[in-house]
Parts: C-alpha cells; structure tokens; sequence
C-alpha cells in the first residue's frame, strides 16, 4: 500500500520524475566511472605483473624495468647467485636493446628483447612457435606488418648503429618462427625477441654477460619481501622489485587520476543526494493537505515517513540502475580516449569494472536516496494535523 | 654532508649539454669538481650549496668526491610532471668520464639562422649528411613530448561533456520544479488577462537571470579551485605548471552554455505550463 502510495505520487508528475532519474542516472554513471578508474589502473597493471608469474624485478639500484638504459653487469655470476637463494624457485633475465631492420632503402628501427625462451615471460605466442635456436626470433604483429615480413622468412637485423663508421654493428640473420603479443609494450610500439645470449653478442663489448632486469619466482610459502629484502642486502647494486612496490610505483605515477575520480565520484554523489531532495521536498510541499488528511484518518507517523522516504529510494534505485547501463557505456569511451596514452601496454585499461566495488558505489547513491529523503519525510510526518487542514481549506 | 652516497643517481645523471659553449670548464683538476641538484633532491636529501657528495655511475662501485654549486629550479615541463627522478647536471666532459662513455653524446640542440625555411633545410641537410643520426625540428619534439597531455585534455574535454550533460538535467529539472510551484499564480495571471506569451518572456527572463547569477557565482567557485588545484598539485609534483587555469574565454564560453541552457528549460518549463487551462491550473 506504501509503496503503491509512493509509486502513484512520483507518476503523478511523470516529466520531473523522468528528469530526476536521468539526472540520478548520469551522477551514478559518473560515479560508476571514478570508482572503475580509481581502482582500474591499479588492478589493470596488477594484472600484468601477475600474468608475468614472476614476483620479483631486480634492476640496477633506483630504477624501475627499462626505464633506463642502465644494464647489469656480471649477470651468469648474478643470475647463479641468485638462483642459489632457498626461496627463489626460478630466475628470468632479460635485456633491452634495439633492432634495426633494413627493408629496401629504409631502416625500421624496433625494440629488441634479449629473453631466455624456455622460461620468459615477456610474450604469448599467438601464431607459431617458441624460439629453439640461437638464430631464432619472434616478433609482434607491428613489426611483421612494418617489414612486410612473415613467419618462416629470414631477416637481416642489426642491433646498433656506429656513426663514425657509418655501418650496422652486430648484423645477424635470424629466422623469424612465431608472432608474440608482448604483454608490456605499447600498442604502436615494434618489438622482436631473440635469445639473450645472441641479443648480448650482437651488442658487442657494451653487452657481453649484461641484462636489464631478471624476473625472479618465489617458491610457494615464502614472503616476497623478505626475499626481495634479502635479494637487496646480497647485491647492493640492484633493486628487487616486488608486485606491491611496483604498484605504490604506479600509483605514484598515476595519483593525479585517482584523485580525480575521487572528486568526481563525490561530487557525483552530491548531485544525486541534492536532485533527490528537492524532488522529495517539492512533492511533499505540493501534498502538505494531502499528507495531513492521512495523519487526520489515523495514518501512523512512521507510514507517512516510509512512503516519503520510498519516494527517493525508488528514484535512487532506477536512477543507478540506468547509471549502471551508463556509466559501462561511458566508461569504454574514456577508456578508449585514455588508451592512447604514450607508452603504455596495448591492454592496459584504465577503467576496470568491479562487481562488488561497483555495486557499492551504486549502493552509496541508493543510500544517499534514502538519506536524502529523511528530512522531507520527518517535517511531513511531524506538520500540526489541525492548522495544516485548515490553511489548505484557505488556500 | 660529506661522504654520502647517492647510489639513486644510477642513469639520472646527465650532462649538461648548454655548458659546451663555457669550455674549457677549469683549471685545476685536483680540486673536486662541481655539479648542480634540484631542488627536489636537495629537500629529500638535506643537501645544501657546498656539501661535497660521492658520485657514481654505477651503484656499489667507487665514487668520486664533488661539490654542490647550485641547486636548480624544477622547470614547469609537463612531460616531466609524474617522473619522480631526480636531476643533477655535470659538465659534459665529467659525465663522458664518469659513466665511462667517452666521447660520446646523447643529442644535440642545434640553433639556426633567422632565415624562413631555415630549420627544415638544416633539418634535411643533416638528416642527408649523417646517416644514423636523426634532426628534430624542436616543435616536433614538443608535440611528441606533449603527447600526454593531450590524451589528458581530450579525456578532460569528454569529462566536461558529461558534466555539462549533468548540469543540463539538473538545470532542467530545478527549473520545471520551480515553474511548476507557480502553477496557481500562473493560472491567476492568465485568468486576469496576462497573454502566454508574456508569461512564458517572464520565466524565461527568470531563468536566464539565475544561469547569469550562477554563472558569475560559478566563475568565482571555479577561479578558487583552480587555486586550490595549482596550489595542491605545484605542492605534490614539486613544479612551477599551472594545472588549471580560468581564462576570460572559458568563463565566457560557460556563461554562454549556461545562459542558453537556462532559457531552453525556461521555454521548455513555461511552454507545458501555458498550454494547459488557466482553471485547472488553479485547480479547479
């Protein structure tokens, strides 16, 4: 009966209504919005990391992985040490460089990953096969498609250049057996993988027993930061990077979108809550008699303040509702216009959705709907029966 | 300060290209030599002008010891604006041989004759005489540079268009609650003789009167948040950028869009209002 009561006042007057829980919609869409972004990019990127299966980063001491040029010397006498490590259970290395490919009169320059195959974590294979042998490649599809190249073609590549010479240095033909899609790399960035031990011989002198970060696995039942806390005290010149450190990294980063959506998202939920609340308070001005001749008949206080009350749920619910469609809707659009940001991976998404942080913040606007009707509803409940009754008969 | 070891400056460390032109850069070679930090350093660091620190290429290896003869300013450089690094400039010739890179350099900046066409035939002419080598026109490398911040401005820009979506709603919404509160005295001035089209002007001029209030009141609360943003942001990022500023355009183009936002929901609040029958607006 309530609910009936509440249901035929707010389809009484259907264009504020409609508009009220359009505009309920588009504070819930843009709250939904900031909620995925502020968790979005932080759980996109721990993704990554995860995929990686890998838990720690060790690079040169005060950089992040390939955020530099900064490579590590002695990395067999490195690597050995730190595979020695009781609660290391594997240790990838890998080494950045570039890779210049010459297809007829002009030069395609890529990035070139010097990985251990058996073990790697940088790529997926998505067409053909893992490398075998040390004249072997993988490249991603951007490379492929650059140089007109296929799997199975063979290819000159070079990983340097020297100016006073005017030559390639480190020229090699390799083979090219598979596609990769590189799990770290940017969207237009070209990229191949070769074994780390031909990447260092083509990089001559400046390369020879170097990489530029080694993914460390830690065995089941160890913690993470005490390795990487005693990775760091062993090897002085390195920094071992755990998943949550390289998150804080990250969030560093990227704290000005974080903060963004938490302005967003509040000021979201104060439309909301404010748009409710002059509905309610207006429609309950407008049946201030209505309301008394209820209370006259015997109607119990709390009744009148449930049905008021019911009044901003039910806009609140449909409203989030529709902002749920929304803001999903929205949030690929910004998604899509975020994506193009330089140097980040392809895959990278900025706006994540979360069932249960979604539902949340869809929850907080339902409770600010019903907040926002608790004052309308206790002045309308708590009006002086007589003297209301008899100025409505004025009036 | 003397004796600390600043393993952080691994590959931070870069030369300064501009004191080419100041060589030879000293005389005495037994004296340490003199770097420049930033200011952000010198903060975290507790370093000042004078303190002699121990530099190196390479951490865990040996160092050499130097003097601190300035600290520099951050400059207001949107591209360096989430890097957290810190910077400390050497003379080049003593990062060639610290770093062990011997005569090498990272790039050029090039100045050109005044001339029209001056910077792209330089450009082309080096690009043909040094193969390996690339010349950048210095705006390419701004737009390149720039490129983040414009992926910012387009997703602020589509934040903007979403916000304004809002705001027409609410507009909307508050202006029909406000007309419909009226529905008697409207019904009165109709039944007295005053024509729609007179009601509908005087809401609309009401309506168009408050989108001017809250404009002006909009332009004062946006003026102070964009206070608020550069003072908090210049605070977290350690730069002089101005993150937001309210230039006479945007308080032109927000009071134009509120204006016309303002008189479409007077039209359209006042239009359903006139159409129905002045009784039953009085409710009979």
């Amino acid at each position: 009966m309530l609910l009936r009561l509440a249901m035929a006042t707010l389809l009484r007057r259907r264009a504020r209504t409609a508009l009220t829980t359009a505009g309920v919609a588009v504070a819930a869409a843009m709250l939904l919005d900031m909620v995925m972004l502020g968790s979005g990019m932080r759980e996109s990127f721990r993704g990554f990391l995860d995929q990686q299966d890998y838990h720690l980063r060790m690079t040169p001491r005060g950089t992040m992985p390939f955020d530099s040029e900064a490579t590590i010397s002695g990395a067999n006498a490195l690597l050995a040490r730190v595979n020695a490590d009781p609660d290391v259970d594997g240790v990838a290395p890998v080494l950045g460089g570039k890779l210049f490919v010459t297809v007829g009169d002009s030069i395609i320059a890529g990035f070139a990953l010097g990985i251990a195959p058996r073990i790697q974590a940088d790529y997926v294979i998505a067409d053909g096969r893992e490398i075998d042998a040390p004249n072997e490649t993988v490249w991603n599809g951007g490379l492929l498609d650059a140089t007109g190249k296929r799997i199975g073609d063979t290819v000159r590549v070079s990983a340097g250049y020297d100016p006073q010479l005017r030559r390639f240095t480190g020229t090699r033909e390799l083979v090219i057996v598979g596609r990769g899609r590189f799990v770290m790399l940017s969207g237009g960035e070209l990229a191949g993988a070769l074994p780390l031990a031909t990447l260092q011989t083509m990089g001559g002198p400046d390369r020879e027993d170097r990489i530029s970060v080694a993914l460390v696995r830690v065995r089941e039942g160890a913690n993470t930061d005490s390795v990487a806390a005693r990775l760091e005290r062993s090897e002085p010149r390195m920094s071992a990077i755990s998943t949550e450190a390289a998150l804080r990294f990250v969030d560093e980063r990227l704290g000005y979108f974080r903060q963004l959506a938490f302005i967003l998202a509040s000021v979201s939920l104060a439309v909301g809550f404010l748009l409710v609340t002059t509905l309610v308070t207006v429609s309950v001005n407008e049946r201030i008699g209505e309301i008394a001749v209820l209370r006259a008949i015997g109607v119990a206080r709390w009744r009148i303040v449930v049905q008021v009350m019911a009044e901003g749920v039910a806009l609140s619910f449909v409203g989030a509702l529709l902002g749920l469609g929304l803001g999903l809707i929205t949030a690929k659009w910004l998604n899509g216009i975020l994506a193009s940001f330089p140097g980040l991976p392809a895959a990278f998404d900025f706006f994540l959705f979360e069932p249960s942080a979604a539902y949340k913040a869809l929850g907080m606007l339902v409770i600010c709907g019903i907040l926002a009707g608790v004052w309308p509803a206790w002045r309308a409940a708590s009006l002086p029966i007589a003297k209301t009754l008899r100025e409505e008969a004025v009036s | 300060m003397l004796g600390r070891l600043l393993a952080l400056l691994t590959a931070l460390v870069f030369g300064s290209e501009g004191a080419q032109a100041q060589a030879p850069w000293r005389a005495d070679h037994s004296e340490p030599r003199r770097i420049t930090i930033d200011e952000r350093l010198a903060a975290r660091a507790g370093l000042a002008v004078g303190d002699s620190l121990l530099i190196t290429a390479t951490a865990g290896s040996a160092g050499e010891t130097v003097i601190i003869s300035g600290i520099t300013e951050r400059s207001a450089d949107p591209s360096e604006i989430a890097r957290s690094e810190f910077r400390v400039r050497l003379h080049l010739d003593h990062l060639q041989q610290l770093a062990g890179s011997g005569d090498r350099v990272g790039r050029f900046a090039v100045a050109t004759r005044e001339a029209p066409g001056a910077i792209e035939s330089a450009a082309a002419r080096i690009n043909a005489l040094a193969f390996g080598f690339r010349a950048y026109r210095a705006a390419d490398v701004a737009v390149e540079t720039g490129a983040t911040f414009r992926v910012v401005n387009r997703f602020h820009r589509a934040i903007g268009v979403i916000t304004i979506v809002a705001s027409a709603i609410f507009l909307l919404c508050i202006t029909l609650l406000k007309v419909d509160e009226r529905r008697r005295d409207v019904g009165a001035l109709r039944l007295i003789g005053i024509s729609r089209r007179s009601i509908v002007r005087a809401v609309v001029l009401e309506a168009s009167f408050i989108s001017l209030i809250g404009s002006a009141m909009g332009a004062a609360l946006g003026y102070c948040a964009g206070w608020i943003v550069n003072w908090h942001y210049q605070g977290v990022y350690s730069t002089p950028l101005k993150f937001a500023i309210v230039t006479p355009s945007i308080v032109l183009f927000a009071t134009v869009l509120s204006l016309a936002l303002g008189v479409i929901a007077g039209l359209l609040a006042a239009q359903r209002l006139v159409r129905q029958a002045p009784l039953a607006l009085v409710g009979r």
